[in-house]
């Protein structure tokens, strides 16, 4: 990062904080929305009582799992629908269907089904990162170009080979893609989840600092979210340069 | 394989459109191309002389009549017959650099590494890219692309270049650098070469056959050329201008045709 960068950086950080401390105990009572002091505050104390890292350790522990879990389910279902006519025919009526349902709409049947325990989470998380990745991998390997599975026709690979040496290769840039997008999913999912029913986890730390009038935790808990989403995609992006310097896809 | 000759015989290829209708895009194409030979399949847009590329190619399936070497039928694709595209950047494997590129072939072949990777140089050489083996397809212009492509289609060793206008994508000045060097590699490698083109100056500059198609729909051969015109080919000589306007009034001849109906 050259220094005109790094100079812009820190002018927007800082701004953006001083409206933030500005407007608190001004524009905003300070009941509602806490100084950045009193948040800092509050971020100390639960780390020092390590309350701070129940929650993260919760919530990430779900992430984890259930994006895991969602991203197989996604690849291997995306790469069946994009590749199998008869797969296709079958499976995408329905998902085109579920697409439009949002995760935090499935919480209250969710939680009838598995109660509050971890399960009903997982599948939440698996269900919004799946969908992501199936549409995008289903789109990538449709969207093959016919005349490269020609050349390669051509150039002696045999009918058996074609998946493996070129429809998975030209896939791969939207599978990522898929991938990513799903990581941000995720966040979302565990936040929703742990909103409506939970006992540990950033979206019970938020949830519940409203009902106990604690503001300063509640902040707590978007500072996590924020903090964690940037660097989970920084790291993705930085896996997906190394991965894909074959490819050279400017990712965003 | 040792062939003689590549047999186009009654080839009919019709299409069901979209609306249901059939399209009949190629109506009893006959035609022989000799080993060795530089044959250029010339003829107005949309008359069908990709399809009958993927029909050599075995690619696609005629609706009648057939491709053959000699007397064995053309049924699929082959080693024995390999197609440089136009669309360069989607027929290289964007994955792999350019040496990956042409190796692919000689791999498929399951030759060992170090004849690959002498193949590669060789061909990578007779293109003039020898220098850019490790630069990614992304790397390269669209006249580099298109010399990787003929490499990779020649590190296989094929007999027959099948090449769906290769050049046409191409800026000026790119394309006819390209057109004097494929002519060079075609002198020096002995491959059969079946062209495709709708570019007449192309056409003749390059080729020992001329087949100038009739325009679609039942598009078919409306005259064939044996080239013996003056080297180096030029458009100043007499004999290529001569061609020349021969050759552009069969085409508008059937542009007319076309418009007419």
């Amino acid at each position: 990062m050259n220094a005109g960068k790094l100079a812009r950086l820190s002018v927007s950080i800082l701004v953006f904080t001083g409206v933030w401390w500005t407007s608190s105990g001004t524009f905003f009572e300070e009941a509602i929305v806490p100084s950045p002091v009193s948040v800092a505050g509050k971020l100390g104390e639960m780390i020092w009582n390590t309350q701070l890292f129940a929650h993260l350790g919760a919530s990430l522990r779900r992430i984890v799992l259930g994006y895991a879990l969602g991203c197989v389910i996604g690849v291997v279902v995306g790469v069946a629908t994009g590749a199998i006519r008869l797969a296709r025919d079958l499976i995408e009526p329905p998902l085109e269907f579920c697409r439009n349902i949002p995760p935090v709409a499935l919480i209250p049947l969710v939680v009838s089904i598995f109660g509050i325990g971890e399960i009903g989470k997982y599948f939440i998380i698996s269900y919004a990162s799946g969908i992501a990745v199936l549409f995008n991998t289903a789109a990538g390997v449709a969207s093959t170009p016919q005349i490269r599975v020609r050349a390669a026709l051509c150039l002696g690979a045999r009918k058996q080979d074609i998946f493996v040496r070129v429809v998975l290769p030209s896939a791969w840039p939207h599978i990522l893609t898929g991938l990513r997008l799903a990581l941000g999913f995720s966040f979302m999912g565990v936040v929703a989840a742990e909103m409506l029913a939970a006992d540990q986890g950033i979206g019970f730390l938020i949830m519940q600092s409203t009902n106990i009038i604690a503001p300063a935790e509640m902040f707590v808990g978007f500072l996590m979210l924020g903090s964690f989403g940037l660097i989970t995609d920084q790291l993705f992006r930085m896996t997906i340069h190394r991965l894909m310097r074959r490819y050279m896809i400017p990712m965003a | 394989m040792s062939w003689r000759v590549l047999r186009l015989e009654g080839v009919g290829k019709d299409f069901t459109r979209a609306d249901g209708g059939v399209a009949e895009v190629l109506r009893d194409v006959t035609l022989t191309v000799e080993r060795g030979a530089f044959f250029t399949l010339l003829g107005p847009s949309g008359c069908g002389k990709s399809t009958l590329l993927n029909i050599v190619a075995g690619f696609e399936g005629a609706t009648t009549g057939g491709a053959s070497l000699d007397d064995r039928p053309v049924a699929g694709p082959g080693t024995d017959r390999t197609v440089i595209f136009q669309d360069v950047s989607n027929a290289l494997f964007p994955w792999m650099n350019a040496r990956e590129n042409v190796e692919f072939g000689p791999k498929m072949a399951r030759l060992g590494a170090v004849e690959r990777n002498e193949r590669a140089e060789k061909y990578l050489r007779l293109v003039g890219l020898d220098a850019d083996g490790g630069k990614f397809p992304f790397e390269l212009s669209g006249g580099m692309k298109q010399r990787i492509q003929i490499a990779r289609a020649l590190a296989n060793d094929p007999d027959i270049l099948l090449m769906d206008e290769p050049f046409a994508a191409l800026d000026a000045i790119t394309k006819k650098h390209l057109q004097v060097e494929f002519r060079k590699i075609w002198s020096e490698t002995g491959k059969t070469i079946f062209y495709i083109t709708h570019d007449i100056f192309e056409a003749l500059l390059l080729s020992t056959h001329l087949a100038v198609m009739t325009a679609g729909p039942k598009a078919g051969i409306k005259e064939v050329f044996q080239l013996d015109l003056e080297e180096p080919r030029s458009p100043s000589n007499p004999d290529f201008a001569a061609m020349y306007s021969r050759v552009e009034t069969l085409i508008d001849e059937e542009v007319q045709r076309m418009r007419a109906r």
